[in-house]
């Protein structure tokens, strides 16, 4: 009797996974409605160069403004936390919700000062994007960046789809990953030392960029 | 008198660029060493739940690091080498030289080297890229005054950046370990190996009474420098550890090239 059973409820299943294929296209509306991943990189990018080409901000006085600016435009776009996740590695599972919580402003301010900075020194490159790959809520969008002495850099973004929007969790430059540059860096200083210890690091790092 | 002076400077300091490789080779018990390594990056567990496309696959290669405080202590050295030595010889270079002129040093160097990636794309079945470099050094050397103009990279032609390096991970040889070289910088077993044998296709190895041709590559490492001052303090402005920052930023880059 409970052997029967349980192949009917094998079928039922079987006949709902069937259903759920059959409609699947007609039910879910296409969730690209907000523009693919490349779009939306190049939007970000856009508005960043816009900022940085405006007149009205070029003046050195303006530069503070100019760089909270870039950084909401960033944040934006930026999914810190998935990033912090993937840098800290395993070793993001044995922290409180307040470590991470923390982690994520502390890390988040040294990528933004040091970044930040590199951008104000903007002259002239470029960046053009050459394509999107999506792989349902993953994608990676290439780019290459044109710099003032015609160098070319390949740049890849990973992104990560949220809600509709697709926002970076990793920079990828000439086939060096932002994140798995940390993470190494982030596993070499934890397996000799406490994690209490690279915090104090990071906030070290960051006060030195003031 | 000051040109003079940073001409010896940067040919003493090629001439340990190149000697470095050639005396490190024969060192006994880097064996001995390398079986008590310990990994760069150990296997992380927690990346397993994580399965977006290729993202981890990179790094399940993992480069070991058995030289560690060796290379550590290189890494010192040179970071000095660059603050005190490079960075104003190329400083100065820079204001003394337009940029234009820089870049068209770079691009003479690079259409010079083109044996080097010729080979090395033959060496990796190739044909294709063999043949555009060919058509590139060609086009560079007759129509580009001898390689100062690159107008094939201007009219879209891409660079096979191959190296011996390179022929030699398709050919199946790990890397074997990091090497931090003094003066050299990043490297493995296998780059040391390969970086040797690109310099025996290397025309500046002819050129002149030296092999190591002091005065050119001199020129070349100054010149390159002075196009990139600002890329080393960047990286090590952003890093908690710019000495593994380096290390994973090198092999990183590596593995890209190797792939392509």
């Amino acid at each position: 009797m409970k052997h029967l059973s349980f192949k009917g409820e094998l079928m039922r299943e079987r006949f709902l996974v069937l259903c759920v294929f059959l409609f699947f296209p007609v039910v879910l509306p296409c969730p690209a409605s907000a523009g693919g991943p490349l779009d939306q990189a190049s939007e970000t990018t856009d508005k960043i160069l816009a900022i940085l080409t405006d007149p009205e901000m070029k003046d050195a006085s303006k530069a503070q403004e100019r760089k909270a600016l870039i950084g909401k435009v960033v944040d934006e776009r930026f999914d810190w936390e998935e990033l912090s996740r993937r840098s800290l590695g395993r070793h993001w599972t044995s922290r409180t919700e307040e470590e991470r919580r923390a982690f994520i402003t502390l890390f988040r301010e040294l990528l933004e000062r040091t970044y930040l900075d590199r951008v104000e020194e903007y002259s002239g490159e470029k960046i053009s994007y050459v394509g999107e790959k999506v792989d349902g809520d993953f994608a990676t969008v290439e780019a290459k960046f044109l710099t003032a002495q015609r160098t070319e850099i390949p740049l890849l973004y990973r992104m990560r789809l949220k809600g509709d929007a697709w926002m970076v969790y990793d920079i990828v430059i000439e086939g060096v990953s932002l994140v798995g540059n940390y993470r190494n860096q982030f596993q070499s200083i934890l397996s000799r030392r406490p994690y209490e210890e690279l915090v104090r690091m990071l906030q070290e790092k960051v006060a030195e960029e003031q | 008198m000051g040109k003079w002076k940073c001409g010896i400077l940067a040919g003493a300091l090629i001439f340990l660029l190149n000697a470095a490789p050639a005396l490190g080779q024969g060192e006994p018990g880097l064996g001995e060493i390398a079986l008590s390594a310990r990994t760069a990056g150990e296997p992380d567990e927690f990346y397993d739940d994580y399965d977006d496309n290729d993202w981890y696959e990179e790094y399940h290669e993992y480069l070991p690091d058995p030289l560690e405080p060796i290379n550590r202590a290189f890494f010192v050295f040179n970071d000095r080498l660059y603050f005190w030595v490079l960075k104003p010889v190329a400083t100065g270079y820079k204001t003394v030289v337009p940029e234009k002129a820089r870049i068209s040093v770079r691009n003479f160097f690079t259409n010079l080297a083109f044996p080097v990636r010729f080979v090395n794309c033959l060496l990796q079945g190739k044909v294709e890229g063999a043949a555009e470099e060919l058509g590139s050094f060609l086009l560079n050397s007759i129509g580009g005054m001898g390689g100062f103009f690159d107008i094939a990279g201007a009219a879209g032609v891409r660079k096979y950046d191959e190296d011996f390096d390179q022929s030699l991970a398709v050919y199946g040889f790990g890397p074997g370990f990091y090497i931090h070289w003094p003066v050299l910088g990043p490297s493995t077993l296998r780059g040391t190996v390969g970086k040797t044998g690109d310099l025996f296709l290397d025309p500046l190895s002819y050129y002149g009474e030296y092999w190591y041709a002091p005065w050119s590559r001199g020129l070349n490492v100054v010149n390159d420098t002075s196009l990139r001052i600002g890329d080393y303090e960047a990286l090590k402005r952003a890093a908690l550890d710019p000495y593994v920052a380096l290390r994973d930023a090198y092999y990183q880059n590596r593995l890209k090239k190797i792939e392509e």
